[in-house]
């Protein structure tokens, strides 16, 4: 009864459901606008929501991380830039549907496949939150450094036609992603003795100038065509569409339920995986993926928002964030006097209970305000490109000048901009650059952790991994994404068809 | 693979700068901390670069071996005169920021391309131009905090004046 209570206090109160409201309602425009995270976002809220009761603060911050998480995917599908990493995958398929006029059923089919996503994440907080948690604490370091290799691997399967160039793209990532002082033994990693250089490179720098610049560049090829009418005719995907693909949806949201979960993987990593487990799985669809296949949106899309309900399964149980957002929620927890682990479910279930609720109302609301307003939106596409464009640059620069107030991440953006228009050009997939990029720390603190357990010997660290269970399952893994990308493998599929 | 694939104009030549660049990124990653431990800071740098190395080395062979591809030239369908324009100016824009202000900066920035890009009027693009870096200076200054490089515009000043406008009228 007194979780039911709980549960209902951001339901039934105005102005804890009206902060909900807020908070989803900019959570999609911040989400949505290039450069401006939903991190940053939940970051500065906490400075000025840090006086406030602990309800209002947190249900604020639930309602912008739900509505930032979906929010990405509509520029995503209308300009081709990911407005948050989890809309990276949405993109590939979203942006071929709106060229063709297409945008309003891609946001619609999206806009309702985030919110069963996103109930899927909820009712898992919900239900086996334990379970999960549990099953998370058994993974060693080696576990971690195997998901961080198929992870890694996955972009394979993302990387077009040429599985080299999405390898090559995958390493540039990683090891974009060391460079600066190492976190271990503060040695100077790739810095060139530059002082810029000791606190990393940017990744929202590479993420904007991979996608922002280098998109923005390939456009003014055809700066002088007449830019594509969205059709909106139709925005509520009809009974049959979501029934279509339910099934591909309740499996993409088990991987983001289950991705979110695990500490340090968020919704950009559950998306990526779902999206390659459509494309592995779905064997006609009726438009070949990357040029506009529905269940290039479904997967992601379900997945990146169950990932949102996974991810507060270790921040409240265990006290370790799911993802960015939730290591600032823990923050914000702490702030107000609450300590995130094991016993806040024991000590403060209420509070338990009212994030599952405030979740639920945002979802809900994510649903509304994510079937409406959509026209105004697509007014800024059909704009003439020679406007359009130099507003991309603009809203670009500002991006990545605004997360650390730095022109160090401007020249960075740049640079990866040409890097990414050439790569592009050449036939190089981008997404495995930025996949290597978010996964290089883990690679690296795992890797480093495992090795020295097993007193850094390679031997031992195999011997590890095959007599556990569950590291021997991710090692098959690994060898079956790479045994599936051989030809060996494509010639015996050929005789087996 | 990319085997069956034609070489466009510049592909061979990027192909060998990014071989020679991860070359270069794997000896700057050996003299991290060499081959002293499996566990030291440079052991994930230089399996990284070594994998760029190894992987670039077979898209750099596999490009030399595909045909070119015919009807086709590196200033008109690989850096056309807009791309490479567009390029300078934003190098210009990054330049330019710190000392002249996010504001001019943005104007000019946003006015020229757009006249250079679609050949509209000066009005027109000055118009453009001026509301969308209001609304984006008022999204990014006002309510997200974001201090952009004020250069010659006194925008704190400016701010403060109409900070002391909002009691008087209240």
């Amino acid at each position: 009864m007194q979780a039911l209570n709980a549960f209902l206090i951001p339901i039934l109160d105005l102005q804890l459901l009206g902060l909900v409201a807020i908070g989803t309602f900019a959570g999609i425009y911040v989400g949505a606008i290039p450069g401006l995270s939903v991190t940053m976002a939940v970051s500065i809220l906490i400075s000025f929501t840090f006086k406030w009761d602990i309800y209002p603060a947190l249900s604020l911050m639930i309602g912008i991380f739900m509505g930032g998480v979906y929010g990405g995917s509509r520029t995503a599908i209308l300009l081709n830039i990911p407005g948050a990493p989890a809309a990276i995958a949405t993109a590939l398929d979203g942006y071929p549907m709106a060229k063709r006029g297409e945008a309003g059923e891609a946001i619609g089919i999206v806009t309702v496949m985030s919110f069963f996503g996103g109930f899927m994440g909820i009712i898992a907080l919900a239900v086996a939150a334990p379970l999960v948690s549990e099953f998370a604490l058994k993974f060693q370091p080696r576990d971690y450094m195997l998901l961080a290799v198929i992870g890694i691997l996955l972009v394979g399967s993302l990387s077009g036609d040429s599985l080299v160039k999405g390898v090559f793209a995958g390493a540039l990532g990683v090891l974009i992603g060391t460079v600066g002082l190492d976190p271990l033994t503060m040695a100077d990693r790739l810095t060139f003795q530059l002082p810029e250089l000791r606190g990393g490179i940017s990744f929202i720098a590479v993420m904007i100038g991979m996608f922002g610049i280098s998109e923005a560049l390939m456009q003014l090829h055809d700066v002088n065509k007449a830019a594509v009418k969205q059709k909106i005719s139709r925005i509520v995907p009809s009974w049959g569409t979501v029934l279509k693909y339910l099934p591909l949806s309740l499996q993409s949201g088990s991987i983001g339920v289950i991705v979110g979960a695990l500490p340090g993987r968020g919704g950009d990593i559950a998306a990526l995986m779902a999206y390659d487990h459509a494309k592995r799985t779905t064997k006609n669809p009726e438009v070949p993926f990357g040029e506009g296949a529905r269940e290039g949106l479904v997967a992601p899309e379900t997945a990146n928002n169950a990932a949102v309900g996974g991810a507060f399964i270790p921040m409240l149980t265990l006290g370790i964030p799911g993802d960015a957002v939730t290591a600032i929620m823990i923050g914000a927890l702490f702030i107000h006097g609450l300590n995130p682990g094991p016993m806040l479910m024991i000590e403060k279930p209420d509070m338990f209970w009212f994030i599952v609720g405030a979740l639920t109302m945002a979802n809900c609301f994510m649903l509304l305000f994510g079937l409406t307003g959509i026209k105004v939106f697509v007014k800024i596409v059909e704009m003439p490109r020679s406007v359009l464009i130099p507003l991309i640059f603009l809203l670009s620069i500002v991006g990545a000048y605004a997360v650390n107030g730095s022109l160090s991440d401007v020249y960075w953006m740049l640079a990866f901009g040409v890097l990414g228009y050439f790569m592009k050009l050449y036939g190089y997939q981008l997404g495995p650059v930025i996949l290597g990029v978010i996964l290089s720390r883990l690679l690296d603190d795992n890797w480093r952790r495992a090795i020295i357990s097993d007193q850094e010997s390679l031997w031992l660290l195999l011997k590890g991994t095959v007599t556990s269970p569950l590291s021997a399952v991710l090692l098959l893994s690994v060898l079956a994404i790479l045994l599936s990308k051989t030809k060996l493998w494509r010639r015996w599929r050929g005789q087996a068809a | 693979m990319s085997d069956a694939r034609v070489r466009r104009p510049g592909e061979a030549a990027f192909a060998v700068i990014i071989t020679a660049f991860s070359g270069f990124l794997l000896w700057t990653a050996y003299k991290i901390s060499g081959f002293e431990a499996l566990s030291s800071p440079g052991a994930l740098p230089m399996a990284s670069a070594g994998t760029m190395v190894v992987s670039a080395v077979v898209i750099a062979a596999q490009t030399l071996r595909s045909k070119p591809a015919g009807g086709q030239s590196l200033t008109r369908d690989i850096a056309p005169m807009p791309i490479v324009l567009t390029i300078i100016m934003v190098g210009a824009y990054a330049l330019l920021l710190k000392p002249l202000g996010f504001l001019p900066t943005s104007f000019l920035f946003v006015a020229i391309l757009i006249r250079v890009l679609g050949g509209q009027g000066i009005a027109f693009c000055a118009a453009v131009s001026a509301g969308s870096i209001l609304l984006i200076y008022l999204v990014f200054r006002v309510i997200f905090n974001v201090i952009m490089p004020e250069g010659i515009v006194p925008e704190r000043e400016i701010l403060a004046f109409f900070g002391r406008l909002l009691p008087a009228g209240q």
